[in-house]
């Protein structure tokens, strides 16, 4: 049932996410908004029109986007993403998670450079830098939570502990540090404008400014599906229930990440982009948060 | 016996090579002489090193010498026999390489002959470093390696920067001999003998004796290698080099430096931890400030260079990892540690050498390796730019190349939490996300340099692109990429001949000899297999189905008058980084900027990136003579300041005389 659940979760929800993102915003700026599977229908468009190419271009531009897809899903296979377990798990899975995580973004930087665009490498500069600050933050978190559970795998490390003092402060850092690295790693706010265009956009939008077609909606998808895995691995520290093989457990897990949708588009409603400048610091917020995750482990107390 | 005569006929063989080398008339027969010598020598050190190998036995046999020598024990373990694996090939394919980069330099009369005989010498200095226990010969192929390295780099000596990158060079790699010979100085007093074995009796019973080799050799040793802040010699001389001297001293010959240090943790027995975590800090320490200079190069070889420094530091965090499993009495630990270790020392110099051939092949159509002036070299240069792209990837650690291999494996050292404290268990948790920060950096460096070199067009416009590398220089690079992806999706080929190697890590620690480094990455490795499969199959499926397309021009945001002069560039692109870890990255600017509103003279802008030690060396050096000008001619006018450095001067004689008491 577990696979099934993981399959069907890393089919559908990724769309219904930045559906529900979006009709959140719209509901909120008073219109009624796109369709909640609008992303659906924009990806079946886009896979049927004929792409425009850039004469500088080369094979990487036009292999990036698969390159993206394909470590998104990667990346999802180590997760759980429908509040029970992963569909693949082993030891140190997280640091494979990481390291396909990077293997897409460089794809998508290289495609950016290879449009020879001043503004699209300008958008892989940020995400190369924002990325050197994120990583770290990733590990020290993993890190942390490895230790307090003894158990290595993604999965397995994803359940909520609340059983000591240090534990609780462990928790309430990990999920801040985690949601730093959501916000980041799929371009919102405060971090990036996904609704602009242009250089006013800063990160990731720009790096797909020359990709149309079946390339653009690969790398659309891409990034749904990045988002909705980071959304999974928040969840699953919220759920009471998370690592439960039952209904109930699949249910909240659902209802959480729809939950923190409706909170991204509020805040993306409420609050404006960080300067470029500032965007640093706010990702040593999550830094912070990461270390004070890890060294609440010393307050535990005792070694195991 | 018959393993080592064997072993020992590859000496002859190859000084024959390179008194042909040098003896031939033309070019090609000198070339074709130490390759073929090469060949032979490397067939025959790999016939012999098989049993020890494969049978996990040392072969050992002790020569009497004359005085001051006294005897000679030719002793090839396990862990020689694994730098020995791909040592000579790598060599081998670099002289192959040098064939056709030198060819140019042929045409114009240059003699190859003392170049290929260097070549050959190399090969010679391995053999004797990796296969004889004896302090003398050690320091003997020590020297070898460094001298004809240094003849090697100043190739094009008519050039007055790379003679004194040579030079630079030569000094460092000496004052790392001063160091080394004091050692051996100290343990040949302490024991009376030469012999590797002799000292290890002694240092396995004398931690105090241990402690001070240990420093002694670290430096040495991290001297050879180019750890950070000993690296300064290393970017020049990376920059200065032919293409295939800078791989090879990059990948292969500096090696040498980590195998003498491996070599003496073994002799040592059991460290203390403070080594490991000394080692483990050092390592971080490298591998953070190489990939920072990484990021911020605009010479293809410099930065190349840097990355060196950073994966030393990357291979030397994993040896930390073992000591300190060793220290703790964790075989598991231990087995990680030395094991990821080995493995990337294999890795970077798999893929290192493939980047310098390729930075080398760019160099041969340019003639140029200015990032700022590069560009769209992807369709000039196609196999090339495939190459450097999977050396790269494989740089930054990215599956499924051979890179994120070792580099999992140290994760799963630092991330086991086998600390016996908890605080220990926090700082490796650390010593992980450091990794995660130079994998990053590295990530950013090498879609920059392959970003900027290959894709998008070419920003100076006068560049004129050559014809493609010759044969001689691609087989080199291809046999090296597949290479690369091969120990990235099946490393079992290399952890056969790591795991002897860490063997003998194991009987040290009396733990029983099952190495299990093949436990560790077996999902993962299949995660690896499975995710090089889909990649595969997707991008030909995407590139097979091939649409309508049109081509247009770059989207400008509707400025329709773009030229290649205004895509970002190299500094552009490492800009915030750099901003970010200012302290570490020194920017040395020149400006004249333009003042009024009708600027009457010409302006200008010039920012260099400097090496923040280097640079910080230089001062000392050139502020030194007047700071002791200085300081005497205070002494007599300041009493207070004579006073001060009276008392200095008798709480050191104090000290030492306490320590002596003691």
């Amino acid at each position: 049932m577990s696979v099934v659940a993981n399959i069907i979760a890393l089919l559908v929800m990724p769309i219904i996410l930045v559906g529900t993102i979006n009709r959140v915003k719209a509901r909120w700026a008073g219109r009624r908004g796109p369709p909640i599977l609008q992303l659906a229908f924009d990806l079946w468009r886009l896979a049927r029109k004929t792409p425009v190419y850039s004469k500088l271009t080369t094979p990487v531009f036009r292999l990036g986007p698969i390159v993206v897809v394909v470590t998104a899903i990667a990346s999802a296979c180590v997760v759980p993403l429908a509040g029970t377990t992963s569909l693949i798990a082993f030891p140190f899975d997280f640091v494979w998670f990481a390291y396909v995580w990077s293997l897409g973004r460089v794809a998508l930087m290289l495609g950016a450079l290879d449009t020879g665009s001043s503004f699209e490498g300008m958008g892989a500069s940020r995400e190369a830098t924002f990325a050197t600050l994120l990583e770290p933050v990733l590990f020290l978190v993993a890190g942390a939570l490895c230790l307090h559970s003894g158990a290595r795998s993604f999965a397995a490390v994803l359940v909520p502990r609340l059983d000591a003092p240090a534990a609780v402060v462990m928790w309430v850092a990990a999920i801040a540090a985690l949601l730093i690295v959501v916000q980041v790693e799929s371009a919102r706010m405060p971090v990036d404008d996904p609704t602009t265009h242009l250089e006013l956009t800063m990160v990731h939008e720009v790096m797909i400014l020359d990709h149309s077609g079946a390339e653009l909606a690969f790398l659309q998808l891409g990034a749904a599906i990045k988002m909705f895995v980071g959304v999974s691995v928040v969840a699953m520290l919220l759920n009471p229930l998370a690592g439960e093989h039952s209904l109930a457990a699949v249910a909240a897990h659902l209802g959480l990440c729809l939950a923190i949708a409706v909170a991204i588009g509020l805040s993306e409603s409420l609050i404006a982009r960080l300067k470029l400048r500032v965007v640093p610091q706010y990702i040593v917020v999550g830094l912070i948060a990461g270390g004070i995750a890890l060294l609440s482990m010393l307050g535990r107390g005792g070694h195991g | 016996m018959v393993g080592s005569a064997l072993l020992l006929t590859s000496i002859p063989i190859l000084l024959i090579g390179a008194g042909l080398a040098a003896g031939l008339r033309t070019n090609h027969a000198r070339g074709i002489a130490a390759l073929v010598t090469q060949a032979l020598a490397t067939l025959v050190v790999l016939i012999s090193i098989w049993p020890v190998l494969a049978g996990h036995a040392t072969i050992e046999v002790i020569w009497p010498w004359p005085a001051p020598i006294d005897r000679i024990a030719f002793r090839l373990d396990a862990l020689g026999a694994f730098f020995l694996a791909w040592s000579l090939p790598m060599t081998l394919l670099g002289t192959l390489y040098a064939v056709g980069y030198l060819r140019p330099y042929f045409h114009a009369g240059r003699n190859g002959g003392p170049h290929f005989a260097l070549l050959n010498m190399t090969s010679v200095a391995f053999v004797l470093i990796y296969s004889v226990q004896n302090a003398l010969v050690f320091l003997l192929g020590w020297e070898i390696a460094a001298v004809a390295a240094w003849l090697l780099v100043i190739w094009d000596y008519r050039k007055q920067k790379i003679r004194f990158a040579g030079f630079n060079y030569l000094v460092s790699t000496h004052v790392g001999l001063f160091v080394l010979v004091a050692a051996f100085m100290l343990l040949h007093s302490y024991t009376g003998s030469m012999d590797f074995a002799a000292f290890g009796t002694y240092l396995s019973s004398h931690p105090v004796g241990q402690g001070t080799v240990f420093l002694l050799l670290g430096i040495s040793f991290a001297l050879k290698s180019a750890f950070f802040p000993f690296h300064t010699w290393l970017p020049r001389a990376h920059a200065a080099a032919p293409a295939h001297v800078s791989a090879l001293m990059s990948g292969v010959i500096h090696k040498a430096g980590l195998f003498g240090f491996l070599r003496f943790t073994l002799l040592a027995g059991k460290p203390e931890e403070w080594m490991g975590w000394s080692v483990l800090v050092f390592g971080a320490m490298s591998a953070v400030f190489g990939v920072l200079y990484t990021a911020t190069q605009r010479d293809l070889k410099r930065l190349l260079g840097y990355s060196s420094t950073e994966n030393v530091g990357i291979a030397a965090m994993a040896f930390g990892v073992g000591m300190l499993g060793w220290a703790w009495g964790n075989p598991g630990l231990a087995t990680l540690g030395f094991g990821a270790g080995l493995l990337h020392l294999l890795n970077h110099a798999l893929f290192k050498c493939s980047l310098f051939y390729a930075a080398g092949a760019v160099y041969r159509a340019t003639h140029t390796i200015d990032l700022e002036r590069l560009g769209g070299l992807a369709r000039r240069l196609p196999s090339t730019t495939i190459f450097f792209l999977v050396g790269g990837l494989a740089m930054c650690g990215l599956p499924p190349l051979n890179g994120f291999v070792s580099e999992f494996l140290i994760y799963a050292g630092l991330l086991s939490g086998a600390a016996p404290t908890t605080e220990g268990d926090v700082v490796l948790v650390c010593a992980a996300a450091v990794l995660a920060f130079v994998g990053a950096v590295g990530a950013l460096s090498t879609t920059r340099a392959f970003g900027l070199t290959f894709l998008g067009a070419a920003r100076d416009p006068s560049l004129h692109v050559g014809a493609e590398e010759p044969r001689s220089m691609a087989i080199p690079m291809a046999v090296h990429s597949v290479a690369i992806v091969v120990l990235g999706v099946y490393p079992e080929v290399a952890l056969w001949l790591v795991e002897p190697a860490v063997q003998r890590f194991q009987l040290a620690l009396g733990a029983p000899a099952t190495a299990n480094l093949a436990t560790v990455l077996g999902p993962v490795l299949w995660a690896c297999r499975g995710l090089a499969v889909v990649l595969g199959v997707a991008m030909v499926a995407a590139w097979r189905r091939r649409r309508t397309a049109r081509a247009s021009v770059t989207w400008g945001c509707g400025y329709t008058a773009g030229t290649a002069r205004m895509q970002y560039t190299g500094s552009s692109f490492s800009a915030q980084l750099s901003t970010l870890f200012r302290p570490a990255l020194p920017l040395v600017t020149h400006e004249h900027l333009p003042t009024a509103a009708f600027p009457q003279h010409a302006s200008h802008l010039s920012t260099n990136h400097v090496d923040a030690v280097e640079r910080r060396m230089f001062e000392v050096l050139g502020q030194g003579e007047q700071f002791v000008q200085d300081t005497s001619a205070r002494i007599p006018e300041q009493p207070r300041f004579a006073f001060a450095a009276g008392l200095l001067a008798l709480v050191v004689v104090a000290l030492v005389a306490l320590g002596k008491m003691l």
